[in-house]
């Protein structure tokens, strides 16, 4: 199957971006009302075996953003009611709600790109930016994991040697400067030899090259220049103010200038590619086992 | 065809007083697999990285090292790099990348290969080496042969013509050892890859290598085909330790004489049932003294690491008597040393007793248990280590370092890391002897050390035992066992399969059983060490042909 989580790693990481970018600018309900629909469509697509109690957080987080505006912001021209001498004003409640909303589409867009995003997937696309940082970062995920297992080890043998006495918190704390102490010395000793084992192995000798998995196939420029169109059409609107939404004193009636409308139809065709390749995808597969 | 050739090299450490090689000539030819031998100290170490440009270590050189009729000096930095390749000793330490592929990847990315050739190179080596089914895993999840491997295979990524490698399963179970030994005959055999490797444990490699280079005190006493060379070193006991049992018996009872050097358990076997009668079948059985006190009771003890683990002990029953030496043996993974770590409260234990000294573990309070009680000599001796020179570290512990026999005035600026794994061992156990404890716990003792540390060590604890104290040992190391133990117990899946003295435990063995075991098996009973084959074909005396 060619899903979103099968592309090269950098067309990945410019779809989330502008997917999560593209609706944070010019706080417009349209924008992000489109946002919010793709991020939860491919999220749901994708993650079928989570509990409906993972998105509990997340509309918890929409609740308190949509509460918390018009409570703490009297601005606007309509009040609803009076609470305690302070007016609840209608756009500070639009208000609120736009902005949880736009919170939460760019959480789900994120929770997707973690999901699909592992660690060097991640270091594919440092490493496109820079080699060096590629190679110290996995060096550095490499080493991490060792140390923790050898400083668990220590404390291990250094219980049964009377360090870590049992109940005294100066105790502990001292015996674990002690271990960290040694750990560090530890951890210079064997990187002498990791670096023997680099250089044995030609570290130095002329210009590196950074090694990935991925390779940028037909599809991947295919939806990496889709996105870079769908983008561009949304420009003109984005940069012009077009979709600026103004809430306060009034609310006004929403864009609709033909930048706008451009912007609505591009944006939402760019966050709806990724989940209906999914279910495209899905049709055919069901299509193939029905042949079989 | 020559490929390597060393002419008069000598040298000396800035710090050293006499040179560590001296005037030492030898040349190898293409496809040749050299097993180069030597005790700790006989510079075997310097003379391999002096053969690896890269980490030719610094001080005083002299002579000349070629490869392909060039110095080595000549090299341009990528023929030097990718040409000769080199693994270490500690499996985990060479691994510089987090994931396996990356790792594969890693050498041809210093030479700047571009992605296709790195692709189809790492491709061919995952095929070739059996680490497809890993390519994508963390290298921090891998065992420690799995971890060997991928370094033999990150440094065959690189296409050498020549392999050095410096004590490559010195860290490895058996098995994972064999394995590799394998692997490293395979691709000698197969893409006549020329190997030249430094080991102590040369049980396996003497007879399928083509030459025997042996090192003692910086020079060369011995360099031939291993049935030639062996008889040159019948008078150095310290090389001649390392050798193959077979050899050893052989030269033991003088047959190398009469041209009989077995370097395998199978001709080691031929040359007894040719040359020895069998009208004394066994060895009058030593009648063990140690009383029926349990120092170590394990009953029905079951645990687990996380609640969704698997159960590591099922269940695990055993009793170690007071004065005692008890051995147990097993595969990786088979919960021994989870069970020592039960004994050390290290590990809490789910449900079951364990009483020490006829009293429940959890009724030791505040760290009682580790005073004057019970010790525990961790895997890895480093992490007993938490001082910067030898004298801090064991302050307190001086009477127990003299007794060990380490050299404390030598070393004690000395940082504990540096000392050679025997020192490392003996400075650990002199720090965990310092709590006078009665009951000492060691999880594979004999792990990574030279023939003579070794004896050392097992010399050692037979002492410790004779005076009184009960020893605990988990170890891989069959021949060991054998050597030291009152009892041994075979481990498996978490539970005590078999127990007995060695003799018994041996000899009903027919895998999981020593060399000397195996070449008298059949034509005499219950011989487990080679001491004990000596003394029993001395006793039978030659068959008159």
């Amino acid at each position: 199957m060619k899903t979103i989580a099968d592309f090269n790693p950098i067309v990945q990481t410019l779809y989330f971006l502008s997917a999560a970018l593209c609706s944070m600018l010019g706080m417009n309900p349209v924008m992000i009302v489109i946002s919010l629909v793709g991020a939860l469509l491919l999220y749901i697509l994708r993650a079928e075996d989570e509990k409906p109690t993972g998105h509990l957080f997340t509309l918890l987080l929409f609740a308190v953003t949509a509460l918390i505006n018009p409570l703490f912001y009297h601005n606007g021209a309509t009040v609803l009611l009076v609470i305690n001498n302070n007016p609840i004003t209608l756009e500070a409640t639009l208000y609120g709600i736009t902005a949880g909303a736009m919170i939460i589409a760019v959480l789900y867009h994120f929770r997707s790109f973690s999901k699909i995003m592992t660690s060097d997937r991640l270091m594919y696309v440092f490493g496109k930016l820079s080699g060096k940082f590629a190679l110290t970062l996995s060096m550095t995920l490499r080493y991490i994991p060792l140390f923790i297992t050898q400083m668990e080890r220590v404390r291990a043998a250094q219980r049964t040697t009377g360090q870590y006495k049992d109940g005294s918190i100066a105790d502990t704390v001292k015996s674990d400067l002690r271990v960290f102490s040694v750990m560090i010395t530890w951890a210079l000793e064997n990187g002498i030899v990791t670096a023997d084992s680099m250089e044995a192995r030609g570290y130095g000798t002329g210009k590196r090259t950074s090694f990935a998995l991925w390779r940028m196939r037909r599809r991947d420029v295919i939806f990496l220049l889709l996105i870079l169109l769908l983008v561009g059409l949304q420009l003109p609107a984005l940069l012009s103010g077009a979709l600026t939404f103004t809430f306060y004193p009034n609310i006004r009636s929403l864009p609709t200038s033909p930048a706008a409308i451009l912007a609505y139809i591009s944006y939402g065709a760019l966050v709806l590619t990724p989940s209906a390749i999914e279910c495209i995808e899905r049709a055919k597969w069901k299509y193939f086992v029905s042949k079989i | 065809m020559e490929i390597l050739r060393v002419e008069n090299l000598s040298f000396k450490y800035p710090t050293g007083k006499a040179p560590t090689l001296k005037e030492l000539s030898f040349s190898v030819n293409e496809g040749e697999f050299v097993v180069l031998c030597g005790a700790t100290g006989s510079g075997k170490s310097t003379l391999l990285r002096l053969l690896k440009r890269e980490l030719a270590p610094l001080g005083e050189k002299s002579g000349s090292v070629c490869y392909g009729g060039r110095s080595l000096e000549q090299l341009d930095a990528r023929t030097a790099a990718s040409e000769i390749g080199f693994v270490m000793q500690r499996p985990e330490q060479q691994i510089a990348a987090d994931k396996v592929w990356h790792e594969l990847a890693l050498g041809l990315e210093n030479l700047g290969e571009s992605q296709d050739v790195i692709r189809r190179r790492c491709a061919e080596m995952a095929g070739y080496f059996g680490i497809a089914p890993w390519f994508d895993r963390e290298t921090s999840k891998l065992s420690g042969g799995q971890k060997q491997l991928l370094n033999l295979a990150a440094v065959m990524a690189m296409n050498p013509r020549v392999l050095i490698l410096d004590e490559p399963t010195a860290q490895l179970d058996p098995i994972a050892a064999s394995d590799f030994i394998g692997t490293l005959l395979k691709i000698n055999r197969e893409l006549s890859l020329t190997v030249i490797i430094a080991e102590h444990r040369l049980e396996e490699l003497i007879p399928v290598c083509d030459r025997l280079i042996a090192l003692d005190c910086g020079e060369i006493v011995a360099d031939a085909p291993p049935r030639e060379a062996l008889p040159l070193l019948a008078s150095r006991p310290a090389l001649l330790r390392m050798m193959p049992a077979a050899s050893r018996l052989s030269m033991a009872l003088g047959l190398e004489t009469k041209g009989e050097v077995p370097l395998t358990v199978r001709e080691g076997k031929r040359m007894i049932e040719e040359h020895y009668t069998n009208k004394v079948r066994s060895l009058p059985a030593k009648t063990p003294v140690a009383p029926e006190v349990n120092a170590l009771e394990f009953r029905d003890v079951w645990f687990r690491y996380s609640q969704k683990g698997e159960d590591i002990l099922r269940g695990t029953s055993f009793h170690v008597k007071q004065g005692e030496f008890f051995c147990i043996l097993g595969a990786n993974g088979s919960g021994k040393t989870t069970a020592l770590g039960a004994v050390a409260a290290i590990n809490r234990i789910f449900s079951g007793k364990i009483k020490i000294f006829g009293k429940q573990l959890k009724d030791y309070k505040n760290g009682t248990l580790y005073q004057s009680c019970l010790a525990w000599l961790p895997q890895d001796p480093q992490t007993l280590f938490l001082r910067n020179t030898l004298r801090e570290e064991l302050k307190g512990a001086e009477a127990e370092a003299a007794m060990l026999g380490l050299d404390l005035v030598k070393y004690a600026d000395t940082h504990p890391y540096d000392l050679s794994g025997g020192e490392q061992q003996l400075a650990a156990l002199a720090r965990v002897l310092s709590t006078k404890p009665k009951l000492l716990l060691l999880d594979e003792p004999t792990k990574g050390l030279d023939a003579a540390s070794r004896e050392r060590i097992t010399d050692i604890l037979r002492r410790l035992r004779d005076g009184g104290m009960t020893i605990l040992a988990v170890t891989h190391d069959a021949e060991f066992a054998a050597d030291a133990a009152d009892r041994c117990a075979l481990f498996f899946r978490g539970e005590i399969v078999s127990t007995g003295t060695p003799r018994e435990f041996f000899a009903a063995n027919s895998f999981y059983t020593t060399a000397a075991n195996r070449m008298t098996r059949g034509h005499y009973d219950g011989i487990v060490t080679l001491p004990e084959a000596v003394e029993i074909c001395r006793l039978n005396g030659e068959a008159k042909a």
